[in-house]
């Protein structure tokens, strides 16, 4: 009777103590589960910031686990500076509500963003309806210049095709003015501590955003430079624009008009 | 189980395998198991064997460790995004009976894994190579001296990682299925077979030994094959190099201009010479070579040229969807072994471009 009592109690005991193994082994389960989605996560993260930034870059931030100074990121590169700007915005947001003028800017900037990617150009910043990027300056690209002409050709067409509809829609049409420039700079994570981007700096992009200013004067939608003419294809259709001054540069500056 | 890859889009493969029973003999032998992607590449008999052949695990080294191999592998093949080759190094590591989470533990942190130095700079090396290519080569070889590193051992990492950078691309650019190398450790017959997968695997590897010196080469090439004599790896390189050039699919000047814009691409200043020196031989003028090189294109190429000169240059910086889609495109413009050759020799020409890099400047 009592052995019989015992051994009931040490079952209840041993079952007790299943359980609460069982608990455990389930919490340490969920917490694993847990645990691994967020390395999953991490590393995706990490994978994206590859795209942001030179993957060199990332790993640094990540090895570290702290933000690197400018120099220890930051070296000089050639590389293809491409600024694009919309043609009286200014006029156009007055006449617009503002969520459909966001609408519109964000379709403009999804094809135009597609554009330059597809031809291997990076999205560097959005500044208001402008936008800056560059090619060479995260991976080596000895074909920038043909890159970067390509894909200015590439936003024409994408905005033509936008254009159709927005006027569909009975919005106005969208005007596009692209400079593009060639030269060196300094390729790096730029920034305050707070927020920090991977960017490229120099007189190379300020003669860019320059040179997109010239569009409006010579009233065509793209332009390049002649250092950027001197590496181009032949087969690109190009037509010699005036010198101008621009604000910064002492020698008035040469472009082309690029057709096709 | 998840992993880090899964993430990366994967399209689906524009190539039908095709049985090839003489191949699969050859690599049973080789391998000592079945390798079912080799049938997708079975059109272009050179390129599969080099899948083979190029293998370090089968006899090509001489000092280094095989779980370095593995590891170095594995980090590259997740730099490439290749999730074909990058299950296939997973299931090696698990197979070979490393549990899951030290497997996690090491893709997860590889700086802080419990790792000896050695296999760390040899990871290091890896992932930088993969990244950075010949424009990296001088400091990675000064970040493996200084983990005490040798010159032979330094070479045959160097091997491991352009051979990876190969067969990533080759799986990755063919759009190769990853699921069924990804499935392979869940399976219950799989699981239930490790120990002898452990065994056979055990087996298949094995340390070559010291070749006699002054295996012939022609260029281009030649001099990263001299690179390597005394080593398995010489006559290895040299056997697929004389297949690729004798290969009747692509013509020898299609195959060298590919070769020549990926060395282009890398900024490599190893290959250019031998390169540029073939292409003249096959009646090609510098000034046709330079055109080619600086815009991707030149009136004097055949129509094949002028689709896979620009092919060439997506090999190098890609991402796998990206490019898949861009193979399924020229899929419908080329015959079948036509594009697989290309992608086999855009897929070496990017591996020996940084092997030379590291090995035929290596002061």
């Amino acid at each position: 009777m009592i052995r019989g009592a015992l051994v009931g109690a040490a079952l209840i005991v041993l079952a007790a103590l299943a359980g609460a193994l069982y608990q455990q082994w389930r919490r340490a389960a969920g917490l694993r589960l847990q645990l691994d989605a967020a390395t999953l996560e991490l590393q995706q993260l990490q994978v994206a910031c590859s795209r942001l930034a030179p993957a060199g870059v990332v790993q640094r931030l990540v090895a570290d686990g702290t933000t690197p100074s400018a120099e220890a990121t930051a070296e000089r590169k050639v590389a293809t500076a491409l600024f694009a700007d919309l043609v009286g915005y200014t006029a156009m947001s007055e006449r617009l509500e503002p969520a459909v003028l966001a609408r519109v800017l964000n379709g403009y900037f999804q094809r135009m963003s597609d554009a330059i990617h597809q031809h291997r150009g990076h999205v560097s910043t959005f500044l208001g309806d402008g936008i800056l990027a560059y090619f060479g300056a995260i991976q080596p690209n000895p074909w920038q210049c043909d890159d970067a002409v390509r894909a200015a050709l590439a936003m024409r067409a994408a905005l033509e095709a936008y254009n159709v509809e927005l006027t569909a829609e009975g919005l106005p049409a969208l005007a596009l003015g692209v400079g593009i420039h060639r030269g060196p700079g300094l390729a790096g994570l730029i920034g305050a501590r707070e927020r920090m981007e991977y960017g490229f700096v120099g007189s190379t992009v300020n003669l860019a955003a320059r040179v997109q200013g010239l569009t409006r004067v010579h009233q065509v939608d793209i332009l390049v430079t002649e250092a950027l003419r001197a590496e181009l294809d032949p087969h690109f259709v190009l037509t010699p624009m005036p010198p101008e001054t621009v604000k910064g540069i002492v020698e008035a500056v040469v472009t082309y008009a690029v057709k096709g | 189980m998840a992993t880090a890859l899964d993430h990366v889009a994967w399209e689906p493969c524009p190539f039908e395998p095709q049985r090839d029973r003489a191949l699969e003999t050859y690599a049973r032998r080789k391998q000592r198991m079945p390798n079912p992607a080799l049938a997708y590449f079975a059109p272009v008999p050179w390129f599969a064997r080099a899948l083979v052949d190029l293998h370090p695990e089968y006899g090509l080294l001489l000092r280094l460790d095989y779980e370095v191999m593995d590891l170095v592998q594995l980090v590259v093949s997740q730099e490439n995004s290749c999730r074909f080759c990058y299950a296939a190094v997973r299931a090696m590591l698990w197979a070979q009976g490393m549990s899951r989470a030290r497997i996690e533990r090491i893709e997860q942190d590889l700086a802080r894994a419990d790792l000896p130095p050695r296999t760390l700079a040899a990871i290091a090396f890896g992932r930088s190579q993969s990244r950075t290519g010949p424009a990296g080569a001088a400091a990675a070889r000064e970040a493996l001296a200084r983990a005490g590193v040798g010159a032979e051992e330094m070479r045959e990492i160097a091997f491991a990682v352009a051979l990876t950078d190969f067969s990533n691309r080759a799986h990755s650019i063919a759009a190769i299925p990853s699921r069924p190398m990804e499935r392979m450790p869940e399976q219950l017959h799989v699981r239930l077979m490790r120990p002898l997968m452990n065994l056979m695997l055990r087996r298949s590897r094995f340390h070559g030994q010291r070749t006699p010196e002054g295996a012939a080469s022609v260029p281009p090439h030649s001099r990263l094959v001299r690179a390597y004599e005394g080593s398995p790896i010489a006559a290895a390189l040299g056997r697929t190099l004389e297949a690729l050039w004798a290969s009747p699919v692509l013509t020898r000047r299609c195959k060298l201009l590919i070769f020549a814009v990926v060395s282009r691409g890398l900024s490599c200043q190893t290959c250019p010479h031998e390169i540029v020196s073939g292409l003249r031989r096959e009646g090609i003028s510098d000034a046709t070579v330079a055109q080619v090189l600086t815009h991707l294109d030149a009136p004097e190429l055949d129509p094949v040229e002028r689709l896979l000169v620009p092919f060439a240059r997506e090999t190098i910086w890609y991402e796998p969807a990206t490019i898949q889609r861009r193979v399924r495109a020229l899929r419908e413009q080329l015959a079948k072994p036509q594009l697989l050759e290309a992608i086999g020799v855009a897929s070496l020409a990017n591996g020996l471009c940084r092997l030379g890099a590291m090995v035929v400047d290596a002061p």
